[in-house]
C-alpha cells in the first residue's frame, strides 16, 4: 500500500488553474522527488495531500486512507516558506511544536535535547528565534519536522540557506530517515541532491505531470537528449539544442525532445571555426531532463519563461 | 480539546512572560487613578480659584456705579468693600461717569423695583463672555437690604458653603472627598475595562498576523484544526485578561483596608455582586472585541495592516470612553442607559453605571442576554475567517475581501 496516493487532482484559485490532473504515488520508505518550476503547483499539491486545501476534484489517499488528526501527528512538514515565532526562546517554540503533534512533553524535551546537540543548537536553545542565523533557523525548522518522528516527511527545499556542512548534515538525516523505513517527499530545485538522494520523481509544470517515473529509468529513457562534446570553437545556437552548458573543456548540450544526436552532429558539420575532439552521447542530469521537458513544455503552451 | 488547551498554555505562557505586560498590569491603574485624581484636583483647585477671583475681581475691577431709584439700597455688607460702590443721583450722571471711563459699569435699580424684580446693568464694553461674579456680589447686597440679613443673603447666594460627605456603605470618617469620588469611581472604573478589553483583544490580533507573518500558520495548520486554533487563542488570551483583572480587583480590595479616604470611599462599588457583574461583562466584551478582532488578524495580512482597522472596531467602546462626563453626571440618564443596553458598548458603559450606583436590576440582566447573544453571533463570524485559505494568504485587507469572507466566498 502506497504512503501517498494522489489521483487526478485539481484545484483552481479563481481564473488560475493551480492543479490540473496530477496523479503519482509514494511508496513506503522511498525518497519521493516532487519537482517543477516556481508556480509549477507543488506546493498547492504538498497542500493539497496535507489536507491544509481540499481539492476542487480527485482523491488522496495518505497513510492508509482519507487524512484525519490522528494521521496529521504522523506528518513531519517543512513548508516552503519556513516560519517559527522569532520572539519566542528558541526550545519553547519547538517544544510547543513537538506537543502540537501528540508529544508528551517529557518525550518531547528528551529527544529535542539529542537534536539540539546534533545540530549544534543546545547552547543556543534559550535564545529568541530571531537573535540565530539564518542557518540555525533553517536547521530549528528540521528538528520541528522530525522531532515527533513522523512516517511521513514532507521537505520543501530542505537545503536552502545552508552552507556545504549544514547541507551535508541534512542529506545525511533524510537518509537516515528513510533507512528507518520514513516516507520521505522532496521538493528542491537543486537537481544533484534528487540525483543523488530520490528513487523516483514526478515533475509538475504548470500543474500538470509532465514527468513521473524512478530516476535512473527516466535518465535511461532521455539519454540521446544529452550531447557531450570536447573541441575548440563555439557549440552554442546549434539547431534543435535547448540549451548549452560549458563545464570545464566540455561543451553540454541539452537536445529539444524529437531531435537526435545525428541532427546535431549534421549540423556541426556544417559550422565553420570549429574543432571536434569528443562527441560523446551522454546520459543526461536531471537538470538537463528537468530544463528539457520545462522548456518543451513551455514551447507547447507558448509561455515565455524569459 | 487536549490541542485546544496546549494553544490556551502557550498564549498565556508566552504573554506572560513579557515584561511589557507586568508593566501594563501594575503601571497603567497607578497611571489612571493618578491621571483622574490629578486632574480632578486641579479642577478643583481651579474652581476654587476662579471663586476667589470673581471676588477680587470684583475689588479690583474699578468701582461700580449705583443708581438706585427705587432706595433700596440702605447699608452694605461688611465684607463688601464700601469703595466698590460709588452712587449717583440719576442715570444721566452715571452715563457720563461711565463714558468718561470712571466707571466700568452702573447699576440703575428703577423705581418699580418692587414690583417687576428688575435691575438694569449698563457696562461700558459689552463682552458675551463678561464675567458675571460682580453680578453675585450685587445680588448678595439687595438680598441683604431686602431681607436685613447679611448671613441669610450670603446663604441664598452659597446654600452649601461647607459641605460634608458622611458616606453610609463604610464606617469612615466624613471629609470633603465627594466630588473626587462621584468622578474617580466612573472614570477608572470605564477606563480600566477599556484597557482590558482593547488591550487583550489586540493580543488576539497581533497573535494571529504574527503567525501570518512568521510564517508559523502552514506548519500549525497541519497540527490542529482552524477553528481549534481560534478557540485556544480566545480562551488563552481570555484567561490573561481575566488574570489582569484579578490583579487589579485584588490590588483594589487589599487598598480598601489600607488606603486613603478617597480610595476608600471609591474602591467601596467592590461589592460581590458587582464583580460578578464585572466579570460577567468582561468575559463577554472580551469574547466578542477578541473575535472581532481575531478575525481581522486572520484576513489580513500583516499585523500593521490590521492595527489600522482595529480602531474601527473598537469605536463602540471608545465612544463611552469619550462621553465619560455622561456617565459621571448623569450615570441613569437616557445616553449612559442606552449606552449600557446597546451590545457592542455595553462592556464598559455597564459596569461603569454599576460602579456609580444603582442600576435597576432587570438592566444588568436585559444587557447581559443582549452581549451574549450579540458575542455568540460575532465569535459565529470570526469562525468563518478562520480557514486555511484566509489564514495562509498574503493578499491585502480590503472592503470587498472582508465582505466576500464574511458570506463565505473567499478564494
Amino acid at each position: 500500500m502506497p504512503t501517498v496516493e494522489v489521483s487526478h487532482i485539481h484545484k483552481s484559485f479563481g481564473p488560475t488553474q493551480a492543479v490540473d490532473d496530477v496523479s503519482f504515488r509514494v511508496e513506503r520508505g522511498e525518497i519521493f522527488g516532487l519537482l517543477g518550476p516556481n508556480g509549477a503547483g507543488k506546493t498547492t499539491t504538498i497542500r493539497i495531500i496535507l489536507d491544509i486545501f481540499k481539492p476542487d476534484s480527485g482523491q488522496v489517499s495518505v497513510l492508509g486512507g482519507s487524512l484525519d488528526e490522528t494521521k496529521k501527528n504522523r506528518i513531519g512538514y517543512l513548508p516552503e516558506e519556513r516560519g517559527l515565532y522569532k520572539d519566542q526562546k528558541l526550545e519553547t517554540v519547538l517544544l510547543y511544536l513537538g506537543t502540537l503533534k501528540g508529544m508528551e512533553m517529557s518525550a518531547a524535551n528528551e529527544r529535542l535535547g539529542e537534536w539540539l546537540h546534533r545540530f549544534d543548537l543546545y547552547q543556543h536553545r534559550h535564545k529568541k528565534v530571531q537573535e540565530l542565523s539564518r542557518g540555525m533557523q533553517q536547521k530549528a525548522q528540521i528538528i520541528a519536522t522530525l522531532l515527533h518522528e513522523p512516517d511521513l516527511i514532507i521537505v520543501d527545499e530542505p537545503f536552502l540557506g545552508l552552507d556545504p556542512v549544514n547541507t551535508r548534515l541534512i542529506k545525511e538525516v533524510i537518509e537516515e530517515q528513510r533507512y528507518a523505513g520514513r516516507t520521505i517527499i522532496m521538493s528542491t530545485h537543486q537537481m544533484y541532491q534528487v540525483e543523488a538522494l530520490c528513487n523516483r520523481i514526478v515533475l509538475v509544470n504548470h500543474g500538470r505531470t509532465v514527468l513521473y517515473g524512478e530516476v535512473e529509468q527516466i535518465k535511461r529513457d532521455f539519454a540521446g537528449n544529452a550531447v557531450v562534446i570536447e573541441g575548440q570553437g563555439d557549440f552554442s545556437d546549434l539547431p534543435g539544442v535547448l540549451q548549452t552548458r560549458r563545464e570545464n573543456s566540455d561543451w553540454h548540450l541539452a537536445l529539444q525532445p524529437g531531435n537526435n544526436p545525428q541532427d546535431v552532429f549534421r549540423a556541426l558539420a556544417t559550422r565553420e571555426g570549429i574543432k571536434i575532439e569528443r562527441f560523446e552521447i551522454a546520459e543526461p542530469s536531471l537538470d538537463d531532463i528537468f530544463i528539457s521537458v520545462v522548456k518543451g513544455d513551455d514551447e507547447v503552451e507558448g509561455v515565455d519563461n524569459g | 480539546m487536549g490541542k485546544i488547551l496546549l494553544v490556551i498554555r502557550y498564549e498565556i505562557q508566552t504573554t506572560i512572560r513579557k515584561r511589557s505586560f507586568w508593566i501594563m498590569t501594575f503601571l497603567f491603574p497607578v497611571l489612571i487613578i493618578a491621571l483622574s485624581l490629578g486632574s480632578q484636583l486641579l479642577a478643583e483647585k481651579s474652581f476654587a480659584d476662579e471663586e476667589e477671583v470673581g471676588l477680587l475681581r470684583s475689588k479690583e475691577a474699578g468701582i461700580t456705579g449705583l443708581v438706585d431709584e427705587a432706595g433700596l439700597i440702605l447699608h452694605l455688607p461688611p465684607d463688601v468693600p464700601a469703595k466698590l460702590l460709588q452712587t449717583f443721583p440719576n442715570q444721566a450722571s452715571a452715563q457720563v461717569a461711565l463714558e468718561a471711563n470712571e466707571l466700568d459699569r452702573y447699576y440703575l435699580i428703577p423705581e418699580d423695583f418692587h414690583q417687576t424684580g428688575e435691575v438694569i446693568l449698563v457696562v461700558s464694553d459689552y463682552s458675551p463672555l463678561i464675567n458675571l461674579s460682580s453680578n453675585t456680589i450685587f445680588e448678595y447686597i439687595i438680598d441683604a437690604n431686602l431681607i436685613g440679613d447679611d448671613a441669610l443673603a450670603r446663604l441664598m447666594i452659597d446654600p452649601t458653603p461647607n459641605e460634608v460627605l458622611y458616606p453610609q456603605a463604610v464606617d469612615i470618617q466624613a471629609e470633603d472627598d465627594i466630588g473626587v469620588t462621584s468622578f474617580l469611581v466612573p472614570y477608572t472604573t470605564m477606563m480600566l475595562f477599556f484597557m482590558l478589553i482593547s488591550m487583550t483583544g489586540n493580543m488576539m490580533l497581533t497573535s494571529v498576523t504574527k503567525e501570518k507573518e512568521n510564517r508559523t500558520m502552514e506548519v500549525l495548520l497541519l497540527s490542529l484544526r482552524p477553528r481549534e486554533l481560534m478557540a485556544g487563542k480566545l480562551l488563552g488570551l481570555g484567561i490573561v485578561a481575566l488574570l489582569q483583572m484579578s490583579i487589579w480587583l485584588g490590588g483594589g480590595l487589599l487598598a480598601q483596608g489600607s488606603g486613603g479616604q478617597v480610595l476608600k470611599s471609591s474602591l467601596a462599588a467592590l461589592t460581590p455582586s458587582f464583580i460578578l457583574w464585572a466579570l460577567a461583562y468582561l468575559t463577554l466584551g472580551y469574547l466578542m472585541y477578541a473575535s472581532i478582532l481575531g478575525a481581522l488578524g486572520a484576513l489580513a495580512p500583516t499585523a500593521r495592516e490590521g492595527a489600522q482597522f482595529s480602531f474601527l472596531v473598537m469605536l463602540p467602546i471608545i465612544i463611552p470612553l469619550a462621553l465619560n462626563t455622561v456617565f459621571v453626571e448623569s450615570p441613569h440618564g437616557g445616553l449612559a442607559t442606552f449606552l449600557s443596553l446597546f451590545p457592542l458598548s455595553a462592556p464598559t458603559s455597564m459596569v461603569t453605571r454599576l460602579a456609580s450606583g444603582a442600576v435597576p436590576a432587570w438592566q444588568p440582566i436585559v444587557g447581559l442576554i443582549g452581549l451574549a447573544g450579540t458575542t455568540s453571533l460575532f465569535i459565529s463570524l470570526a469562525a468563518r475567517f478562520f480557514r486555511a485559505d484566509t489564514l495562509l494568504s498574503s493578499a491585502g485587507l480590503t472592503r470587498q475581501r472582508l465582505l466576500e469572507a464574511l458570506r463565505g466566498k473567499l478564494n
